[in-house]
């Protein structure tokens, strides 16, 4: 049970958003938990939907990679839910759990993981834990591994995935059929 | 939400509930986290607005000067 009660899926009549929340079960990021519970306004449901599926599944940053950080971000804000999930198009790409929990762990002597990666995985890491880390000198290092677009492309799929969960973490949810956190 | 999450429990939900209506909370929930992930990001991109106070088009070197050389969000972190 959460502290805002989901809508009864037959109660969502909106086209958009039942599609957005087919989409988002789809993908299994969010589940329909999340979206049934934004789903009492239905506007901003749509937008924030739109965006964390766009952010976290389409783009040119790597989606396994996407899947990586946002379950670091996941443990550090402390949300089960979020921590839970994960993206099946990333599951099926490939990406299993130990390559999850070493993007959570000591990553940076982790060989499984490129130097591109790791500063991915620095940037989500220090960007709440320490943001005065992600500085100029930071970026420049971003620049030799990605595109100025790709690091919107990540910066904005960091903050809005983040914000989310940190949000869901005070609703206190837990997804069925838990996974490890 | 941002610096003691985990205050923000079912009491703290039956409070909001006094003034504000399920639908008010979840937008007011939606928009917290927002601004929660965003106004980190956008710290460390280090930009700063556009307009004096006064209305006035400024470069960001003076905007800097204006509105301060640190984001408020990030003094607050690094001060943690």
């Amino acid at each position: 049970m959460t502290h805002v009660e989901p809508l009864a899926p037959e109660s969502i009549t909106d086209p958009e958003l039942r599609e957005l929340i087919a989409r988002c079960e789809q993908l299994g990021v969010p589940d329909a938990l999340f979206p049934r519970i934004l789903a009492h306004v239905p506007a901003y449901a749509k937008a924030v939907l739109r965006a964390m599926l766009m952010s976290h599944a389409e783009g040119n940053v790597d989606h396994r990679l996407k899947e990586i950080v946002r379950v670091q971000l996941a443990r550090f804000a402390g949300d089960p839910y979020f921590s839970r999930l994960r993206s099946r198009r990333a599951l099926e790409a490939g990406l299993d759990e130990a390559a999850i929990d070493a993007g959570s762990g000591d990553y940076d002597d982790d060989p499984r993981f490129t130097e591109a990666e790791k500063l991915a995985l620095r940037y989500a890491d220090q960007m709440y834990l320490d943001p005065g880390k992600v500085d100029a000198a930071f970026y420049g290092e971003l620049k030799k591994h990605y595109s100025e677009a790709q690091i919107m492309e990540l910066g904005a799929f960091i903050a809005l995935h983040y914000g989310m969960q940190v949000f869901m973490r005070t609703l206190g949810a837990t997804p069925p059929g838990a996974r490890r956190g | 939400m941002a610096t003691a999450p985990e205050k923000i429990d079912a009491a703290f939900y039956v409070e909001l509930r006094r003034h504000y209506s399920e639908e008010e909370i979840v937008e007011l929930g939606a928009f917290i986290g927002f601004n929660v992930g965003y106004h980190t990001f956008f710290g460390t991109l280090k930009f700063y607005p556009m307009f004096a106070p006064d209305g006035r088009l400024v470069s960001q070197e003076e905007s800097a000067r204006i509105y301060g050389a640190a984001p408020v969000s990030l003094a607050a972190a690094e001060s943690a």
